[in-house]
């Protein structure tokens, strides 16, 4: 009796996810295999949507795009929070002051951020130049076909420290004092205790934080297109999301758009099984 | 017999009160759907059984909407349409053939400029009729022209003279060793306003029977002018340049010149400096700009299509098209409008006639099925030759490529 309660409570949710996600996943990976333009019934289409990707030059490009950005994005973020975590993770006077500074790109307004960064990148009255100029060196087109992509790396692993922190700190957090004094006491240099204690004990945090920045860095959308947007609407550096949003949305291709999203979520699937599978051989070792 | 009369009174009473609703969804300003309503007005006292809903959202989230609309099954009943893309619509079967209302209007068509005209046209018939139109004229500072001591465009101009005056309009004027007025402005994705007109003024062609043509030896030789003034000159602003001052160079007062439609004299005219238009200046093959038009459409699955298509008559009647010419951004379809004071006479004291007068050059901006992924490709491919990643030769074999490839798609 007591389970079917606990059924109906769970009910809202679990319809919700039923229909709402499995719902419009079981949709995409259906549309994929039609030709659909929004506005006619859609037809039948095989595999011929996923057979033509790789003609298809700016899904290519922005295959490529997204590849470079997160190959950067990924170990950096991890690397900085981690950094970050463990340098605000003691006890001096202030430390919440400098967490809540290092976690509020997290909570901004994307858009805000990214018209800032703008800015601060601009060519010719941009913040970052005027310092160049200032010390005698040359402008630099920070959001030129040059540095862009390292540009935007930036910004988008300036934005995601503050999140990467806060779950390595709550890691940290748990460790227990003792096995860093046990360590001392053998004599453990900083960095003995850096790799022997603290990132084998962190390694479900790292764990999942790599899985979290990987999905996040193949879903990047907002500060890239505010950054790299041109006037046609389009941008210098389209990534996938972008990709899906112009061939589904604009080009009438909702076929050729969600075989696109099927691609993407399968990279996802395959790196993270990947790591899984790191972490099983790491696991063992350790 | 009174009891009957009564009765007939009050049928027609609630039938005259049970109006009809229709939609009327079109991208624009807040302030141009407000200046809408005035149209709406005029149309509502004329048929008092009609009531028009004005609907509009910004150029991007328009065609998302529309999508979606479709998608959802309830499109609005008459919607704005940009004619390059009125294939994709048409095409799809979701416009409604306008032929059956216009056989029973014989003289609908009569003084309307055939370049508006060409775009709807189908073997069976209109599916859609022009709204407004916009050629393309050159928009000139004259504070920076008279600072800099050059003499004002004239309709003599060459592009080559155009190039001349830009150099001696790109000026450092605080002398901090940063550039900050250029001569000239254009993003440079879009073929409207400057590089279809630049084209076609060298010979050259763009777009004929699913195939680009941008990388003819005559293009070859307008995008190389394009670059040169560009990636050599520096004469134009690059778009990270203008981004810091706001898309529209001209607007925002950092670019002597720049070419845009009738759309932006509302806008242009808040400016604190004179400015005035010229036509677009003499190529090699003589002059050329565009003419590309908005038109209205009706949805095949509209409920109310009689009363739809009287939205739509009115609206290109002479008198809704004077009411239009007084909004002030496009120019009426009907030569009897755009001769008149209604659109001759603005608060804007310019030429109005200048933009009239281009139909005489104009080329109709190509209408194609795909002509938005057409364009992304190419704007795409041009890019990079802006920026200086690729030569105008291996630019335009890209654009070439990712152009004739969008094409295929939709054939």
């Amino acid at each position: 009796m007591e389970r079917w309660w606990v059924l109906a409570f769970l009910a809202p949710t679990l319809v919700g996810l039923l229909l709402g996600t499995f719902g419009s996943i079981f949709a995409t990976v259906g549309i994929s295999f039609t030709d659909w333009d929004l506005l006619t019934p859609a037809k039948f289409a095989g595999v011929s949507n996923y057979v033509g990707l790789p003609s298809d030059r700016l899904f290519m490009k922005s295959l490529w795009n997204t590849l470079a950005f997160s190959g950067l994005y990924v170990p950096f973020t991890v690397a900085l929070s981690l950094l970050v975590a463990m340098g605000l993770n003691r006890d001096i006077p202030g430390i919440s002051l400098f967490r809540t500074a290092y976690f509020l790109p997290t909570v901004s307004s994307p858009t805000a951020v990214g018209l800032l960064w703008t800015w601060i990148y601009a060519e010719d009255h941009g913040a970052l130049n005027a310092m160049i100029t200032a010390v005698g060196g040359d402008p630099v087109s920070w959001l030129g076909p040059k540095v862009a992509l390292y540009s935007i790396v930036i910004v988008n692993v300036w934005g995601a420290i503050g999140g990467g922190m806060i779950i390595f700190l709550a890691g940290l957090q748990a460790i227990p004092k003792e096995y860093y004094e046990v360590a001392r006491i053998d004599g453990a240099s900083v960095w003995q205790r850096l790799a022997y204690v603290t990132i084998p004990a962190l390694a479900p945090s790292i764990f999942f934080q790599t899985v979290l920045t990987t999905i996040n860095a193949f879903q990047a959308f907002d500060y890239i297109y505010i950054l790299t947007r041109i006037g046609n609407g389009n941008s210098t550096m389209p990534t996938l999301v972008f990709s899906i949003y112009r061939s589904g949305f604009r080009f009438f291709r909702m076929g050729d758009a969600t075989a696109q999203a099927v691609v993407l979520t399968g990279i996802i699937l395959a790196l993270t099984l990947v790591y899984f599978r790191l972490q099983k051989r790491w696991g063992e070792q350790a | 017999m009174k009891k009957l009369a009564t009765l007939a009174f009050l049928l027609t009473a609630s039938a005259a009160m049970a109006k009809t609703d229709i939609t009327y969804l079109m991208w624009g300003s807040p302030q141009e759907a407000e200046a809408w309503k005035v149209v709406v007005a005029g149309f509502e006292a004329a048929h008092p059984d009609i009531k028009v809903t004005v609907e509009v959202a910004d150029w991007d989230s328009y065609w998302e909407k529309l999508r979606v609309q479709f998608a959802g099954g309830t499109p609005p009943d008459v919607f704005a349409m940009d004619a390059p893309l009125y294939m994709d619509w048409q095409s799809r079967s979701v416009l409604l053939n306008l032929q059956p209302y216009l056989d029973k209007e014989p003289t609908i068509l009569d003084g309307v400029y055939p370049a508006t005209l060409t775009a709807y046209k189908m073997a069976d018939g209109y599916y859609g009729l022009p709204r407004d139109f916009q050629t393309i004229v050159m928009y000139y500072n004259k504070d920076m022209f008279d600072a800099a001591g050059v003499a004002y465009p004239t309709d003599t101009w060459t592009w080559d003279d155009l190039r001349a005056a830009a150099k001696k309009l790109t000026v450092d004027k605080n002398g901090d060793g940063t550039v900050d007025q250029w001569g000239f402005w254009d993003g440079g994705y879009d073929m409207e306003p400057f590089w279809g007109a630049l084209v076609w003024s060298y010979g050259g062609d763009v777009v004929k029977d699913g195939k680009t043509l941008i990388a003819s030896p005559e293009a070859t030789a307008a995008f190389q002018f394009f670059a040169d003034m560009r990636v050599t000159d520096k004469s134009m602003p690059t778009e990270q340049q203008l981004a810091a001052f706001g898309w529209d160079g001209f607007l925002s007062g950092v670019a002597a010149m720049g070419l845009s439609g009738h759309w932006s004299i509302p806008e242009y005219s808040g400016v604190a400096f004179k400015w005035d238009i010229a036509p677009l200046p003499l190529g090699p093959k003589g002059r050329a700009t565009s003419v590309n038009s908005a038109g209205f459409v009706i949805a095949k699955d509209s409920k109310n299509p009689d009363a739809a298509w009287e939205f739509v008559k009115y609206a290109f009647s002479d008198a809704g098209q004077t009411e239009l010419a007084k909004i002030g951004l496009a120019i009426p379809v009907r030569k009897s409008v755009a001769e008149s004071a209604a659109y001759l006479d603005q608060a804007t004291k310019i030429d109005h006639s200048l933009y009239v007068k281009a139909l005489d050059y104009a080329h109709v901006k190509p209408v194609f099925k795909g002509y938005d992924e057409w364009s992304a490709a190419v704007g795409d491919a041009l890019h990079m030759i802006w920026t200086g990643e690729m030569s105008v030769e291996d630019g335009l074999a890209e654009a070439v490529a990712g152009g004739d490839e969008a094409l295929a798609k939709n054939q």
